[in-house]
């Protein structure tokens, strides 16, 4: 497969994530729109209440932005645009047709992971984009974040997006099912990554979670919900490469070995 | 003779739990041909197909396509064979046309060259760029085959293709296979239709409960095993008298105006007419009676239920 091909076809893929409107709208809101609500809101309160109501902007802010663009409402479109990307040729019927092309099933999974990935990745951007910009904006003497902190904050940030994604994308390819993997991993999300730290009996395990692990490498304050715990960065990183990896294989295993 | 065939399979079996979908299944079907692929919903076809794309793995036995051993050398093999199995399906959030991108895209930078004259040539250029959410049944069949265009395919593989489509569809759709076939293309036609396949097909292979029960030509599967005639003369109770004292004639049944006569050889017809005008009986028609595809398909499938 040439070089042209695989830019072709992760091309082919951005354009079906691209066209699903509804679902770019929603991760556009969970991420660009949320972002906007917070440091809008949070102005408002400013100007009409300073006493009571700190600064908009600073560092802080910029720490809760990336708190709510990673695993909070960021994660929500992460898991919107990888589930998409990892169900879409199946739930439409179209993966047969794209198997009879002859090409590899392996290929067609891969190329779905960079194409949910640019997607999810550039509406990151855009949202710490703007959290940037907003923390200096609206700073109004508090201090404000260094580059190497905002720097890290932008690197943590996408980089827990992009593991969600994965996930997601992951997921979806091995259920083939919409439904079944937006409930999945938004009640993990949601739910069970933040009841999991609280069950103190599970002891070490809970470094399995991938909360806890992103936590862990997390700049600035810690994530809520951490519980306190704490793997070192070495655990971290080895979690997030297998939740990561686990997930990726089984979506290659289901596509490559299933009936299409 | 395997460049001659571009499909062949040897012994192919699939097996769901203990049922055998498809029972050793040989075909050979030659290139440059339309090839029909009957029988009853449920007696295998859709599933040989899907075995011969890759899309379930055999459970036993050999294909090839284009020459080339499936599924060892596959994606050589489906490089130029174009498939719509069952219905065609797409992402109906997407134009026509960028569904043909994302199918071309996979194919290769080659194939997006042939989307404009894939549109035109099924007729749709003119709605290429609407959703296929807002297409009709017919239209989804032509962006179907507009897709297998795609592939510059040597072998198209059409499962059920005129299913959901009027008469003015199936013509149409006819017109499109025969204007293939004359390309130097095969087309590889799977229906329940007897009369799409005996109009469209030059030869057919009939499937039923998962095993070939006869393939051949055309013209082949549809002569009767024994000869036919039917007659019309100006008394036919003579005619009947005469033709009983034949020992060639088998049978003669009184039928609407005329006789029809079932004989031991069909080339006993000219015997049959001289006798008659021999007797002075006038003979205004004496003809061979063809069995159609349908009642040919029937006489074997049922036969087959009773030997079961």
């Amino acid at each position: 497969m040439t070089v042209v091909t695989v830019r072709q076809m992760v091309g082919a893929e951005l354009l079906k994530l691209r066209r699903r409107r509804g679902i770019i709208a929603l991760a556009a809101f969970f991420t660009v729109g949320i972002v906007l609500l917070y440091f809008g809101v949070r102005a408002i309160e400013h100007a009409s209440n300073p006493a009571a109501n700190g600064p908009a902007g600073g560092v802080r802010s910029l720490d809760h932005a990336t708190v709510v663009l990673s695993v909070f409402f960021g994660s929500l479109a992460a898991i919107l645009i990888g589930t998409e990307a990892g169900t879409s040729d199946l739930a439409s019927g179209v993966f047969g047709d794209l198997v009879v092309t002859g090409r590899s099933r392996l290929a067609l999974f891969a190329v779905r992971v960079p194409a949910a990935l640019i997607v999810t990745l550039a509406l990151a951007l855009a949202s710490l984009a703007l959290s940037v910009a907003a923390a200096y904006g609206f700073a109004d003497g508090m201090p404000t974040p260094s580059a190497s902190f905002v720097i890290n904050s932008v690197l943590w940030t996408c980089g827990a997006q992009a593991l969600i994604c994965v996930v997601a994308v992951g997921l979806g390819s091995f259920t083939g099912s919409r439904a079944i993997s937006l409930t999945a991993l938004i009640g993990w999300q949601v739910i069970a990554s933040r009841l999991l730290p609280q069950i103190s009996f599970l002891g070490h395990l809970r470094y399995a979670i991938p909360n806890i692990a992103l936590g862990a490498l997390k700049p600035g304050l810690t994530l809520p919900d951490a519980n306190g715990l704490a793997p070192g960065v070495g655990v971290a990183l080895a979690v997030i490469a297998v939740w990561a990896l686990a997930w990726l294989a089984a979506g290659g295993w289901r596509t490559v070995s299933s009936d299409a | 003779m395997a460049d001659h065939m571009i499909l062949e399979t040897h012994d192919l079996t699939k097996r769901f739990g203990d049922r055998v979908a498809v029972d050793r299944v040989s075909l050979a079907v030659p290139r440059g041909c339309a090839f029909g692929f009957l029988g009853h919903n449920g007696a295998g076809k859709t599933t040989t197909i899907r075995m011969l794309l890759g899309l379930t793995r055999a459970d036993g036995g050999t294909m090839t396509l284009r020459g080339l051993p499936v599924p060892a050398a596959r994606a050589q093999a489906l490089a130029r064979v174009g498939a719509i199995v069952e219905e065609p399906r797409f992402h109906t959030h997407l134009t026509g046309r960028e569904n043909l991108r994302t199918v071309a895209a996979v194919r290769g930078p080659e194939t997006f060259a042939r989307i404009g004259g894939a549109l035109a040539r099924v007729g749709l250029t003119d709605r290429a760029d609407e959703r296929v959410a807002r297409y009709s049944q017919g239209m989804r069949q032509r962006l179907g085959v507009a897709r297998c265009l795609l592939a510059d395919p040597e072998l198209l593989i059409l499962d059920e293709p005129t299913n959901g489509l009027d008469p003015a569809g199936i013509l149409e759709f006819r017109q499109m296979i025969r204007a293939l076939v004359a390309e130097g293309r095969t087309v590889f036609l799977s229906s329940h239709l007897l009369d799409e396949v005996e109009k469209a097909c030059d030869a057919a292979a009939i499937i039923d409960g998962g095993r070939i029960v006869r393939a051949g030509a055309i013209a082949e599967l549809t002569r009767s095993s024994h000869a036919e005639l039917v007659l019309a003369c100006d008394d036919p109770d003579r005619a009947i008298e005469l033709l009983a004292q034949m020992p060639e004639v088998l049978h003669v049944q009184c039928a609407p105006e005329v006789l029809r006569i079932r004989l031991t050889d069909a080339a006993l017809a000219s015997r049959i007419n001289r006798r008659l005008v021999l007797a002075d009986i006038a003979v205004s028609r004496l003809e061979p009676v063809h069995d159609t595809l349908e009642q040919r398909f029937l006489e074997i499938t049922s036969r087959l239920e009773a030997v079961a």
